[in-house]
């Protein structure tokens, strides 16, 4: 076990490395990253000055090199907008990030497995169709679109929730549900399938022939053998999740990590991309881990000696 | 890593706090801004940015102000001034005034500001040539009087002095505490004490009780970040914000109707234009079909049309929020004579094939702007291809020279005539679209040194009149600032883009 966490390790630090090496190499491939945060009546003179002051103006390699020997310190150096450690806006983010992560995929949990369960059960009842229905609507339906009606709905009409920002639990509500929406309705329709596959397994008839009652058969031999995809898809939705969900943040004002790195991007502060991409892409990377760990805990088949 | 632990400190602790209702707000004078951006840093003079730059004024003072309707220099932190020498200026400061953190202000306090700003390790926007690095050096006189020497003639030092480029800091904190302590708690006289910061969140205001020009009516003034304007005006509308920036032309009914807020409109100082670039080869090099370009456009039909209403149109570079504006004529939209100039420079319209770059988002309504000159010039059988940059890439052709023979771009808040006329005609500049011409390069060169104001005036209305013959640009309009206002607040917008909460009144309804 320790073996193959190690070497599990060593891969996710390949990974992170390459994706940051990746990454350096792209957004050098975009324009100056000095006019964008300098005033538009700067001189030409000064622009070079301070692209020579920041290094730009070197080779590559050279820039890549130094960029290599800072990551490695942990320092991503300075956010070119902000003026503050790159790193350290970044993590600033992450817990209002995690935050609403947490908040979303536990709200998908709670209703799209039960529903999955209950459609697959229930096949072709009215219940059913109706699930069936919901979990199409969920996924057709923008994120934004969702957003804004609730914001219309339940903050201009009814002033229950506010709009947006960050605070209290009422704060939470709106931006959760519109993350979850889309996410319950694919896992749901997940959850269904696999259960309707696992129901008609011989272990099923063999419980049910042994006279196991029917919650027993459903919550004991068929869920738990449906939940290796569920898994799978979850873990890589909470990846997604932890990468910040841009939209959402933006239309409810959330201060966190999507919007941070949307606008490091289109502002090319390289620091702050590249510590938000080294950031994500570790949290990624020890998800998919955690993801790896819980198949040997769920399907002993795969359980390593 | 501390500021993760931190962040999630003050996560758990705001998630028991309960934000507070419009009527409230108005019984404890609280007032509420939503802004479409935050600032970029808490501090003073080290990033030129206009929003940034907004929030701290409310924290620090400036040496002079500006009326807002006559945009004159007015007292502030500084009583006075004259004009010693050519290169020497004398200000005589204000007494009594002291810091947030009882601090006196004095002449020591501006030395040490400036000579932050300039310190090569403070790494400052203000030390480049546009800024503050035409200044030689500042010399205390006495505790209340101080002289700012030029390296050479700088009219222009009065502006900077009086817009934000100069926001003091406390001289004896900013060296014992240092520039980094001071960029989590800013220190200043402003009639506002910095309370905090939460990024991509909220600022965070309550009102100096001690400050030298009386207290302000609002007890507390926080400005909070919503990127999505729908976002913003559902704010406005359930109460939780008094006064939101942006309100584009189509929602500006919603507003009117909702019974909680009203619209208030400005005349902003920035200005709009389409660039004719006669820095590349091409049609643009002739003169006559740059001004033929300014007869094909009707730029009142855009106005009207596009902007509904909610521009006023320019006639030359400058317009009259600024100070060294002197009116010009109007090309008129006319498009016989626009075929006529065509035919006179040889140019067969229907043959021409032009290529406009556009921001999307940048300026109001500025790709719908664009597509629609491409229709009007269509009229003369003109195609013209739009194309719509992200805005990094349209910066970064402006500055390579990459872009078609027209571009549209924004420029401000264009406050003073050396602001606007010296980077954006003379070939050498960051983001010009015209240049190399020598009576005008040698009339720029001129006008910025004049110390004399008769003199000054003079010669930017004779460069004024130079480029509006040379028609570098099909001269556009002054956006309109639009702002949603609660009825419980009372306070009127500037053409200087600022949100200035000093001025704002609370009152019940």
């Amino acid at each position: 076990m320790r073996a193959y966490l190690l070497s599990r390790l060593a891969q996710t630090a390949l990974v992170v490395f390459l994706s940051l090496s990746a990454v350096f190499a792209m957004v050098r491939l975009g324009g100056d990253p000095v006019l964008l945060f300098m005033p538009m009546d700067i001189q030409a003179k000064d622009v070079n000055e301070i692209r020579q002051r920041l290094g730009f103006n070197d080779p590559l390699p050279v820039q890549y090199a130094r960029f290599v020997g800072g990551a490695l310190r942990g320092d991503f150096g300075e956010s070119l907008r902000y003026r503050r450690d790159a790193l350290g806006l970044v993590l600033e983010r992450l817990p209002a990030t995690l935050l609403l992560a947490a908040s979303a995929v536990l709200l998908t949990l709670v209703v799209a497995v039960p529903l999955g369960v209950v459609t697959a059960v229930r096949r072709n009842t009215l219940v059913d169709h109706a699930g069936t229905l919901a979990t199409v609507i969920g996924q057709a339906v923008p994120g934004f679109w969702l957003g804004l009606m609730l914001i219309y709905v339940f903050s201009v009409q009814l002033r229950w929730l506010p709009t947006g920002g960050m605070g209290s639990l009422a704060h939470l509500v709106m931006p959760s549900v519109v993350l979850a929406a889309f996410f319950s309705a694919r896992i749901a329709r997940l959850t269904r399938s696999a259960m309707l596959e696992a129901l008609g397994e011989d272990y099923v008839l063999t419980a049910r022939a042994k006279g196991l009652t029917e919650p027993r058969v459903v919550a004991k031999h068929t869920l738990r053998n449906s939940a290796i995809p569920i898994v799978t898809l979850a873990g890589l939705e909470i990846g997604q999740l932890l990468g910040g969900a841009v939209i959402t943040e933006t239309i409810f004002a959330w201060p966190g990590l999507g919007r941070l790195t949307v606008q490091a991007l289109l502002n090319r502060d390289f620091p702050v991309v590249l510590a938000a991409v080294f950031v994500i892409s570790a949290t990624y990377t020890v998800i998919n881990l955690l993801v790896d760990v819980l198949y040997g805990w769920l399907d002993p088949r795969v359980r390593l000696r | 890593m501390r500021s993760f632990f931190r962040a999630v400190i003050a996560l758990t602790v705001v998630a028991l706090a309960v934000p507070a209702l419009a009527q409230d707000r108005v019984k404890s004078k609280e007032i509420v801004i939503g802004l479409g951006a935050e600032p970029r840093t808490m501090l003073a003079v080290t990033i030129v940015d206009w929003t940034t730059n907004n929030m701290l004024e409310h924290i620090y003072d400036r040496l002079l102000d500006r009326d807002p309707k006559t945009f004159k220099p007015v007292p502030m932190l500084a009583t006075g001034f004259k004009i010693v020498n050519d290169t020497t200026w004398e200000f005589t400061l204000r007494k009594g005034v002291k810091f947030h953190n009882g601090e006196p202000f004095t002449a020591q306090s501006v030395k040490a500001t400036l000579e932050y700003a300039l310190d090569p390790a403070s790494k400052s926007h203000y030390a480049t040539a546009s800024y503050w690095g035409p200044l030689k050096e500042v010399q205390v006189v006495d505790d209340y009087t101080v002289r700012f020497l030029t390296k050479q003639p700088w009219p222009n030092l009065i502006d900077h002095a009086s817009l934000t480029n100069l926001l003091i800091m406390p001289a004896k904190a900013l060296k014992e505490l240092g520039p980094a302590k001071l960029a989590e708690k800013p220190i200043g006289t402003g009639p506002f004490k910095f309370v905090e910061w939460r990024r991509d969140e909220r600022l965070v205001l309550e009102r100096n009780t001690d400050y030298w020009g009386g207290p302000a009516d609002a007890s507390r003034v926080t400005f909070r970040f919503i990127p999505e304007f729908s976002t913003r005006m559902a704010a406005l509308l359930s109460g939780e914000i008094d006064i939101m920036k942006d309100v584009p032309p189509h929602a500006v009914e919603a507003v009117e109707r909702s019974g909680r807020a009203r619209v208030r409109s400005t005349v902003s100082s920035r200005i709009n234009y389409l660039a004719l670039v006669n820095l590349k080869p091409g049609p643009m090099q002739d003169v006559r079909v740059r001004r033929a370009m300014n007869h094909a456009v009707d730029v009142d039909e855009l106005i009207k049309a596009v902007l509904k209403g909610r521009a006023t149109r320019m006639c030359g570079p400058l317009a009259p929020a600024n100070v060294d504006y002197a009116p010009v004529e109007c090309y008129r939209y006319d498009s016989a004579r626009a075929q006529a100039l065509f035919k006179e420079a040889g140019v067969e319209p229907t043959k021409l094939q032009l290529t406009l770059d556009t921001p999307a988002g940048r300026y109001p309504l500025d790709k719908d702007v664009s597509l629609a000159i491409a229709a009007q010039l269509q009229r003369l059988g003109i195609k013209t291809n739009v194309v719509v940059n992200e805005w990094g890439t349209h910066l970064d052709k402006i500055k390579n020279r990459n872009t078609g023979e027209l571009f549209f771009l924004g420029w401000g808040p264009a406050l003073n005539g050396q602001g606007t006329i010296q980077p954006l005609f003379l070939a050498d500049q960051t983001y010009s679209s015209y240049g190399n011409n020598k009576v005008i390069d040698e009339k720029i060169a001129r006008a910025v040194t004049v110390m004399d104001p008769k003199g000054r005036a003079a010669a930017y209305a004779e460069l004024q009149k130079l480029v509006h013959d040379e028609a570098p640009w099909v001269f556009l309009w002054q956006q309109h600032d639009l702002y949603g206002v609660a009825n419980t607040v009372e306070w009127t917008p500037r053409a200087d883009e600022k949100v200035w909460m000093y001025d704002a009144k609370i009152v019940a309804r």
